[in-house]
């Protein structure tokens, strides 16, 4: 779901970079010492995630664990992602340099948006409704990137709906996928430390 | 408490470890487009492949000159492969637009097509067919040269066009999550200086 340089024009880059520009600054003021690795930890699986391919579906796609990254970070994810994007732009030559805004943006939004959808939901003591909202963030993180990509690139000579129809058609089993590994994520601290799952930004875990 | 934080991140480490492992294995590798081409004779073919190896197949295909005139278009065939005859002696600009936002793009300069034009219009002209004489011209042995490298170099291009489509290297993937704990640190630096100034100012 890189978006390749060259593809989009200037008002959209330059949007895109502002609008991640802003996320960033968030995540970093909420950012304290001890969440420190914890991001590092969650930027590196999101750099290594794009190197698993999933070899099911029409088009070439990767894992993007955007979810589990909002889920636990919040508005870190923010500088998490955009740190992973800048070494797979640099190292890897996916994306690029002058698309990084954007493409941060179109990673990270879904997120945090998830993040405030469901961090209320995944720290409670039940037993279904966890692992529920687990699957459902990391379903939906993809998702909602998906359609943030195809509205990058209206703006472009593409249509919305057809792009929109292409890239969900196509990300249908990492939607799938994603959402099974958050659901084992969020299980798995639910059992070992249970904290991380509740305030992020609380009285430091 | 400090102890269960350390062994959540030693988990969370081992279970990146693993997707590298399992990576590292798989066959393909992930999310990049790229177009390459060459020339044979008087025409120009195109290979284009997803950096996983996966064909990017029925993807528009553009060819422009110098100064940005589109000259042809086209589509990949199943194979991911477009080719074209050689519209114009000029800077080939050849780009290819995967969709979802994926754009890759090959130049062929300009002296690179002249030769390989310049070989096919004397051949046109002379016609290869004719029987060889005893006493060949120096454009005839010439000619009989380029006809054979080009087909005794077919497979280097070939391999060197495989070789456009690796992946990132295992050296790449430890490197940039080096870097990542390399940033973790200087950040762990900044923010306690920050706190011991504060500290030092409470006293």
């Amino acid at each position: 779901m890189h978006i390749s340089e060259g593809v989009l024009s200037a008002p959209v880059l330059i949007t895109g970079a502002v609008l991640a520009a802003a996320g960033v600054a968030v995540g970093l003021k909420k950012m304290d010492s001890d969440k420190i690795p914890q991001v590092a930890v969650l930027s590196s699986a999101f750099f290594v995630a794009s190197l698993i391919h999933v070899p099911i579906g029409p088009s070439s796609v990767h894992l993007i664990l955007n979810g589990i990254n909002g889920l636990l970070l919040g508005w870190m994810c923010f500088p998490s992602i955009l740190v992973a994007l800048a070494l797979q732009a640099i190292l890897f030559q996916f994306g690029g340099i002058t698309v990084l805004g954007i493409n941060t943006m179109n990673m990270a939004l879904p997120g945090v948006i998830s993040f405030y959808l469901f961090h209320k939901f995944v720290n409670q003591q039940r037993r279904l409704l966890p692992l529920a909202a687990a699957f459902a963030c990391g379903f939906l993180s993809v998702l909602f990137s998906g359609i943030l990509v195809a509205i990058a690139l209206v703006f472009t000579q593409e249509s919305f709906m057809s792009v929109a129809k292409l890239i969900v058609v196509a990300h249908l089993p990492i939607m799938i996928i994603e959402g099974i590994i958050t659901l084992f994520c969020v299980a798995f601290l639910h059992r070992v430390k249970p904290e991380l799952l509740g305030g992020i930004y609380g009285k430091g875990s | 408490m400090e102890k269960g934080h350390n062994i959540t991140i030693y988990l969370l480490i081992l279970f990146f470890a693993s997707i590298l492992i399992i990576s590292s294995d798989l066959p393909v590798l992930a999310h990049k487009v790229i177009i390459f081409a060459w020339i044979e004779g008087d025409t120009v073919f195109t290979e284009s492949k997803f950096s996983d190896g996966k064909k990017a197949i029925n993807s528009q295909v553009l060819v422009f000159d110098r100064n940005g005139k589109q000259l042809l278009e086209g589509k990949t065939n199943n194979k991911g492969e477009f080719s074209f005859k050689i519209p114009k002696i000029t800077d080939l600009r050849i780009i290819l637009n995967a969709a979802m936002g994926h754009k890759a793009e090959w130049r062929i300069p300009e002296s690179e097509i002249k030769e390989a034009g310049g070989v096919s219009e004397k051949k046109r002209a002379g016609g290869s067919s004719q029987p060889i004489a005893v006493g060949l011209s120096k454009e005839e042995i010439k000619e009989l040269i380029d006809e054979s490298l080009d087909k005794k170099l077919k497979p280097i291009v070939r391999m060197m066009a495989e070789l456009q489509f690796k992946g990132p290297s295992v050296t790449e993937i430890i490197g940039g999550i080096g870097y990542i704990l390399g940033l973790m640190g200087i950040a762990i630096y900044f923010k306690n200086r920050g706190k011991k100034r504060e500290v030092n100012r409470d006293n």
